[in-house]
């Protein structure tokens, strides 16, 4: 990938405008943006700006409320209506869960297909290929009379039951990241491993301790997408948690907008700013990564 | 790298292989009962599951995929099973009152039971424990005095002995450990809660039937093989399975009725009928466009965001304010716009009002709330696409536009003739995912306004922006009386056909196997 931030067409392109004296192209530009950005900010400044207000009532009031305060944020963790914090809670607690299991599974699997010739290897990663054309929606119906039944056998993976939520997200998202560390392992060169093995080491301690290592990137990537996407799912959430104490926050969050939106109001928008808070602080720091996983096998072949 | 020796360390295959053989064992035993009960597909999914398994820690050549079985024995139940098994569901009647199998039917239906004429009587005493689990002491018109708890059968017992205190003048014993004896007159209020509990375990199960006198239920209900048919052993009539209900010959029915084979009854429900596929079909077409528009008018936004604006002074800081609604989460984004839309609450309406005059009915013009759903998904995901454009315009040689350069060419022409078709090559299978992807955008469609406001006149409930996932949703989740997973499946089905077709048009634009190597 080129280093230069300007890409050559534009710059010539806008060289091109200044040499014309073309000012008025440029401030269309400036206003393009100015309507954009008030677009893109303004939602997000509202209900950071709204979660702030301790006014009941939003009608008619500034955009940034007089006296700010946490009251509702206060209100939202002590409040007998909705346990928020447990929704919080339970959110984390399934998505590291899902997280941790999915980043081991796909690192094993990518390594195995990596480096190991097997009968049905192709095979096996063109069915991950057309599974994973689906999208995971669309078991819905399916997914939930199947809960529904084990959970007569296997209480543990029953409706309501947060294992049963965590298998399904860990088995969704294996398929293409599978295939994403499978590609970032051929990448490292198979002489590594070969020294390693020679030197006595099993495939195994040649994983853990020659790969592993230098895996990191990719971990990191498939970790955070797994993370976010396991956190903000909804649907399959909504479909299988019933309690109010096993929800996570994205359905519980739903469920009291629905319910009680007028009279909560303020209430909703600190849960929904809550809520938000974990995913943007693991973007910030970690966004190349979310980058480099969305667009792997589309820009670089 | 084909020579070597693939084998986990013999640490890590015992490991492997205990880990496993509890496993086999646990699903064995569901595999066993699901079959008893007659859950023949979830127990044939989970059968495969353990051959794979077994096959794969049990044969020598399958030792790379030791690496990652579990792994894929999760994907067969959860991915792959999932889908054939919503083609299973779509020639099925399953849904509310149809929710087991026939096996299950029959066993709830022989569980219920009645109080015979001439059935055996026992006096009675009550007791009850700290936690609120009562127990009854039976005394037979002659022989010994019996404990009944529920769900126990039912013990001879000598007052005097384990447990049990001494006996009063009528032989009820004064104690039982555990238990506080009840006095009639605290018997009284809770007599109906006691009436409804079946003390002892069938074939001997015993109710209350009055203050004085407890009696032995029979069955109410026999299934007869030779006839196929439920018996009402009280009654004597009989019940006959007709599409998954057993049916007298009076039209009676019993509930639960059970799943049964339909065929494609439900394909012919929303196709073959004129006032079900007129809807429907508004619906799909509802669903393209959206999609359609949504991809590319978020695409349309994230080009500008990567070009029109670079070299800008300041577009460092122009992006990085542009880019604000990527890391929030769906949910929370298309909370915060339904929010913010709201005519009592949002800021929208005011200002459209100070504005214009007016302002939009978002939630209740169905017009309005598909410009409002295409806007929130425009706004989820148009930094997306800036993403993915800007990573692509980097791959795109510089020489290129050099030669346009010396051509004489028009930073517009430069754009129209290079950039866009390039990009759009480059870009083709994400965008044709992303379509896919929209196509099926549950989230913003029914977070946003639940697919409302209503189609007037159906069969079935539908929204006007619901598309088709959401209506299954629907179908599925909300119309609670009515649940219909056949009818569900079958449109599900229909998912699956359109979706796979939209895989064979993005295979003639890219090698889709290429990752496959």
């Amino acid at each position: 990938m080129e280093k230069t931030r300007n890409t050559p067409a534009l710059r010539t392109g806008l060289l091109d405008q200044l040499r014309t004296g073309n000012w008025v192209g440029y401030l269309t530009r400036y206003l393009i943006a100015g309507i954009l950005i008030v677009f893109a900010v303004a939602p997000a400044l509202w209900i950071v700006s709204a979660s702030l207000n301790p006014a009941k009532s939003l009608v008619g009031g500034t955009l940034w409320p007089e006296n700010p305060s946490f009251v509702n944020y206060r209100e939202l963790v002590t409040n007998d209506f909705f346990p928020y914090l447990t929704w919080f809670g339970n959110s984390l607690k399934i998505a590291t869960i899902t997280t941790l299991c999915t980043v081991t599974i796909t690192c094993l699997a990518g390594y195995s297909l990596s480096r190991f010739r097997f009968k049905g290897r192709r095979s096996f990663m063109i069915a991950i290929l057309i599974l994973n054309v689906f999208p995971a929606i669309l078991g819905m119906v399916a997914i939930f009379t199947t809960i529904q039944q084990l959970g007569l056998y296997v209480d543990a993976l029953g409706l309501d039951k947060h294992v049963s939520l965590i298998l399904i997200y860990t088995a969704g998202s294996m398929g293409i990241n599978v295939l994403m560390v499978k590609a970032y392992i051929d990448t490292i060169p198979v002489e590594l491993d070969e020294s390693a093995l020679v030197d006595g080491a099993s495939p195994w301690q040649t994983f853990r301790h020659i790969i592993l290592p230098i895996m990191t990137p990719i971990v990191i990537t498939i970790g955070v997408l797994t993370f976010i996407a396991a956190y903000g799912d909804f649907v399959i959430a909504r479909v299988l948690l019933k309690s109010s104490d096993q929800l996570t926050v994205m359905v519980g969050l739903m469920l009291f907008q629905t319910d009680r939106f007028d009279q909560d109001f303020g209430m909703i928008t600190a849960g929904a700013v809550l809520a938000a808070i974990p995913v943007i602080l693991i973007y910030i720091p970690l966004q190349r990564f979310v980058i480099d996983g969305l667009t792997a096998g589309s820009v670089k072949g | 790298m084909r020579h070597i020796n693939t084998q986990l360390s013999r640490y890590g295959y015992i490991l492997n292989l205990g880990v496993i053989g509890v496993l086999l064992a646990g699903i064995l035993r569901v595999v066993f009962q699901l079959y008893a009960d007659g859950l023949y597909p979830l127990a044939s999914a989970l059968s495969a599951i353990t051959v794979f398994l077994a096959l794969v820690y049990l044969r020598r050549r399958f030792t790379p995929l030791r690496w990652f079985a579990i792994g894929v024995g999760l994907a067969m139940l959860f991915t792959l099973y999932p889908i054939l098994y919503t083609f299973y569901l779509s020639v099925t009647n399953m849904g509310s009152g149809h929710l087991m199998t026939k096996q299950q039917a029959i066993d709830r239906l022989e569980n219920q039971l009645y109080m015979p004429e001439g059935g055996k009587t026992y006096g009675w005493t009550a007791f009850r424990s700290p936690d609120e689990a009562y127990a009854l002491w039976l005394l037979p018109e002659e022989g010994p005095g019996l404990l009944a708890r529920p769900g126990e059968p039912l013990e001879e017992a000598m007052p005097g002995a384990d447990g049990i205190g001494a006996p009063d003048q009528d032989g009820i014993p004064l104690t039982i450990d555990g238990y506080e004896r009840l006095a009639q007159n605290q018997v009284v209020p809770i007599i109906s809660a006691l009436g409804a509990i079946d003390f002892g375990e069938p074939p001997d199960t015993v109710r209350i039937r009055s203050l004085r006198e407890a009696v032995t239920l029979k069955p109410k209900y026999r299934y007869d093989p030779d006839r196929d048919a439920m018996v009402d052993q009280e009654t004597g009539t009989v019940y006959r399975p007709v599409e998954g209900t057993f049916t007298s010959d009076d039209g009676e029915t019993l509930t639960p009725g059970y799943i049964v084979y339909v065929g494609l009854h439900h394909f012919e429900r929303f196709l073959g009928n004129e006032r079900f596929r007129e809807p429907l079909i508004r619906i799909f077409l509802w669903n393209v466009s959206f999609a359609l528009a949504s991809v590319f008018l978020s695409f349309a936004v994230g080009l500008v965001v990567t070009l029109l604006f670079e070299g800008l002074p300041g577009s460092r800081l122009i992006r990085a304010l542009l880019i604000i609604p990527w890391p929030i989460p769906v949910l929370v984004s298309i909370l915060i716009w339904r929010s913010m839309l709201n005519p009592d609450l949002g800021f929208v309406a005011p200002l459209l009002e100070s504005l214009f005059g007016s302002s939009p009915a978002w939630f209740q013009n169905a017009m309005w709330t598909r410009v409002a759903v295409i806007l929130v998904n425009v706004w989820l995901s148009y930094p997306y696409f800036y993403v993915i454009s800007a990573g692509a315009i980097r791959s795109i040689p510089h020489e290129i536009y050099d030669a346009a350069v010396v051509d004489g060419a028009s930073a517009w022409g430069k754009f129209q003739h290079i950039t866009l078709p390039l990009l759009l090559r480059i870009l083709m299978p994400l965008l044709i995912a992303s379509f896919t992807f929209n196509f099926n955008n549950f989230n913003v469609i029914y977070i946003f306004n639940f697919g409302l406001p209503p189609m007037p006149n159906t069969i079935v409930p539908m929204g006007q922006t619901d598309i088709l996932i959401s209506f299954v949703y629907r179908l599925a989740f909300i119309t609670s009386n009515v649940t219909d997973y056949g009818l569900a499946a079958a449109i599900t089905v229909m998912l699956f056909l359109l979706i796979s077709l939209m895989v064979v048009f993005q295979a003639r634009f890219t090698n889709l196997f290429r990752e496959a190597d």
